[in-house]
């Protein structure tokens, strides 16, 4: 019995919150995600303090990320396990589109 | 000491957009929010105009609070007053460039959602003592209080319908 098809009810992932999620690969705090999200999407993908706190509160309600520490009114998030199953079941998802994609767009 | 100007402007539940704009253009003319006043009345301090842009959230941060407004403030967004489940804010804008706190429509969704199950929750009480009032409805004075629930009850059913709407053009936008 795996896991993966009950980890798929959390897919597809919006796309502020598989960033968002990426960003927490790594220990992070609010603003230094919204900052991260911005730098690696070259400035496509803003993250709203409204859309990142809604974010914090689903992900945490669903184990998918956790507080780790917190610092002057800052709390500090990283990816559970479950949650780094489910971001890597995105990413295999976006990485077959990206392929097929790549094939398509070669022949329009 | 700067000068305080008190205004009555009412805006509905679902109005919330209407009411960050108004607020915009009140600090354009030089009148910037202090306090967010019960049924209506803001209370504005006068200054020379500044591009403020103002956003309302909806959420119950409770002990959450501190950490909740440490990210809008990161972020540049300054907290004006709390009403309700109202959160306001404002921050300077640059010309050409508008701020926003909810930047997908997703989690716009979900602030609706949160603000029309409140209003779904807290519709029963008004049930209650509608059934209460007819029971008494011989007094007169029962017969209003019949008449004035009832309106109270239709005002939460076109907010909340209201509030539907908006969801359902958001989820279009998905």
């Amino acid at each position: 019995m795996t896991k993966e098809p009950k980890l798929t009810k959390y897919l597809p992932l919006t796309e502020a919150t598989f960033y968002i999620m990426m960003a927490l690969v790594e220990p992070m705090h609010g603003y230094a995600i919204m900052q991260q999200v911005e730098e690696v999407s070259m400035g496509r993908v803003k993250i709203g303090p409204g859309t990142l706190y809604g974010a914090f509160s689903t992900l945490e309600k669903e184990r998918l990320i956790e507080m780790i520490s917190e610092e002057n009114r800052r709390k500090i998030y990283l990816l559970t396990d479950k949650g780094k199953q489910v971001l890597a079941l995105q990413a295999e998802r976006v990485k077959i589109m990206n392929q097929y994609a790549q094939q398509i767009v070669q022949k329009i | 000491m700067k000068e305080t100007t008190r205004k009555l402007k009412w805006f509905w539940a679902w109005q919330d957009e209407q009411e960050e704009s108004w607020l915009h253009s009140m600090s354009q003319e030089g009148l910037h929010l202090v306090k967010p006043g019960f049924a209506g009345f803001y209370e504005f301090e006068q200054g020379p105009p500044v591009n403020y842009f103002y956003r309302l959230d909806y959420v119950y941060p409770k002990k959450d609070e501190q950490h909740y407004y440490q990210i809008f403030s990161d972020a540049g967004w300054e907290h004006i007053g709390t009403m309700g489940g109202w959160q306001y804010f404002r921050k300077e804008a640059q010309p050409g460039e508008t701020p926003e706190i909810y930047t997908d429509p997703q989690s716009k969704i979900e602030k609706y959602s949160r603000l029309m199950l409140f209003l779904i929750i807290l519709n029963p009480v008004y049930w209650f003592v509608l059934v209460i009032s007819r029971e008494n409805s011989t007094n007169w004075w029962f017969g209003c209080l019949f008449i004035f629930y009832l309106g109270l009850m239709l005002l939460f059913v076109i907010a909340i319908v209201k509030l539907a709407q908006r969801i359902k053009e958001l989820k279009a936008s998905l």
